[in-house]
């Protein structure tokens, strides 16, 4: 972690030029570094996730790998332990069902059985999230997923800054961590895109420390807590609602694991009403967490009963206007905060 | 005055026209020779446009207008 954090400047990225540019430096930095995962060589990864690193650093230390998942997680892991620091790419998230074995019972326990002898210091990207028809197999965040299995760190960035940020925290972490970038907040040409995917980034190299929330935008009314492009909706909501007095204070999580509690219960305690927005299916996942963890530290904290916007529990529609009806659009979030307003 | 054009990014098709995806530089900054200032597209191909020149950049085309390839899309004075 740097002590302080560089100036913004005024050079903009798109997220997905900065999540490049934080582990082009790092392979610059380290050898140890290397990336490997499907597509990612020529083609630059589907979400331009590793676009260029292949002209730049060549076929052996960026490696496009077959269709199969196992082996190549599998692979990574083992030159994780063995000292070398690999990013691999699960190209859709949605994959990870041919490949938890790997993730879960090996990536994410090894440090434990060993005893803490053994680290693997290994940062596995994916594309999350939906709202491009996409379908029910290439839509998920299912970042609760990976948070309830114990042993891995899990970030999703919401902007250019804090993506390359993350990724070089990530890449220097001594422990596997679960890089989840959704789509939407890469900044495609060939994807919708909200202005906030494009933002100043510093050229120089820096860490966001994994675990520490941002108070996005500040207001105490209502506390708006969210993660990822869900970031984007509510700043948009609330600058909405700012025009009818309503004052929202919207934290950006940025890591799932660690969770800042402290952050989330510090805001409800100014606020004393709390939404919390999640692309990820509503029941057993990161929403309810949230919520946990402000009534278990003080069950008086709140002056309304908290509100959920997220994924009903079926998996995402293909058709359009399904999809969006799924999905935590700023139209339903604006009915959360009002609800919490006026219950 | 130095003008910077869409690039020619179909070989068969001289009139092409493409897509202004994403400026990276607001209308009347300052920018330096070589940075990045917009992203084009053209038949779901990509490509990085950046500045010939240093100078103040004047936008000639906003986000998601259609440009034919060669077509002027801002110019640097």
């Amino acid at each position: 972690m740097t002590a302080t954090m560089p100036q913004t400047g005024s050079r903009r990225l798109s997220t997905a030029k900065a999540m490049v540019e934080a582990i082009s430096q790092e392979m610059e930095r380290d050898e140890s570094v290397f990336v490997l995962g499907e597509d990612v060589g020529a083609y630059g990864g589907i979400f331009s996730s590793t676009t260029g690193l292949l002209d730049r650093f060549g076929p052996t230390r960026v490696l496009d790998t077959p269709i199969s998942e196992t082996a190549f997680i599998g692979l990574a892991i083992g030159a994780a332990v063995e000292g070398m620091r690999p990013i691999v790419e699960l190209m859709f998230v949605d994959f990870m069902g041919v490949c938890l074995d790997q993730i879960y019972n090996h990536m994410a326990k090894i440090h434990y059985e060993s005893g803490g002898n053994v680290s693997v210091p290994l940062v596995l990207t994916t594309a999350v999230g939906g709202g491009y028809s996409d379908g029910a197999q290439h839509s998920q965040c299912l970042w609760g997923t990976f948070a309830h299995l114990p042993g891995m760190k899990v970030v999703a960035p919401s902007t250019p800054y804090d993506a390359k940020g993350l990724m070089t925290a990530a890449i220097r972490d001594p422990g596997p961590v679960i890089y989840m970038f959704h789509k939407g907040v890469m900044g495609l040409a060939w994807m919708a895109k909200n202005q906030r995917s494009i933002g100043a980034v510093p050229e120089e190299s820096y860490e966001i420390e994994i675990g520490k929330a941002n108070v996005v935008r500040e207001g105490s009314d209502v506390t708006v807590v969210t993660v990822s492009l869900s970031v984007h909706h509510a700043l948009d909501v609330a600058e909405q609602l700012a025009g009818e007095g309503i004052s929202c204070e919207v934290i950006d999580l940025r890591s799932i694991v660690p969770l800042d509690r402290a952050a989330i219960r510090a805001s409800v305690a100014k606020t004393g009403r709390l939404v919390v927005v999640d692309e990820d299916y509503a029941s057993f996942g990161l929403s309810g967490e949230v919520i946990a963890s402000v009534v278990e530290h003080d069950p008086t904290a709140l002056k309304a009963a908290p509100v959920r916007v997220a994924v009903p529990d079926v998996p995402i529609p293909y058709a359009r206007e399904l999809e969006y009806a799924v999905l935590p659009t700023p139209a339903r979030i604006t009915e959360a905060i009002r609800e919490v307003m006026h219950p | 005055m130095t003008d910077i054009v869409f690039p020619a990014m179909s070989q068969d098709k001289a009139d092409a026209e493409g897509v202004v995806a994403t400026w990276f530089v607001a209308d009347g900054e300052t920018v330096a020779e070589g940075q990045l200032v917009a992203e084009v597209a053209m038949d779901k191909v990509d490509m990085e446009v950046t500045a010939p020149v240093a100078g103040v950049i004047t936008l000639a085309a906003a986000e998601g207008d259609a440009v034919r390839q060669g077509g002027v899309i801002a110019s640097i004075t």
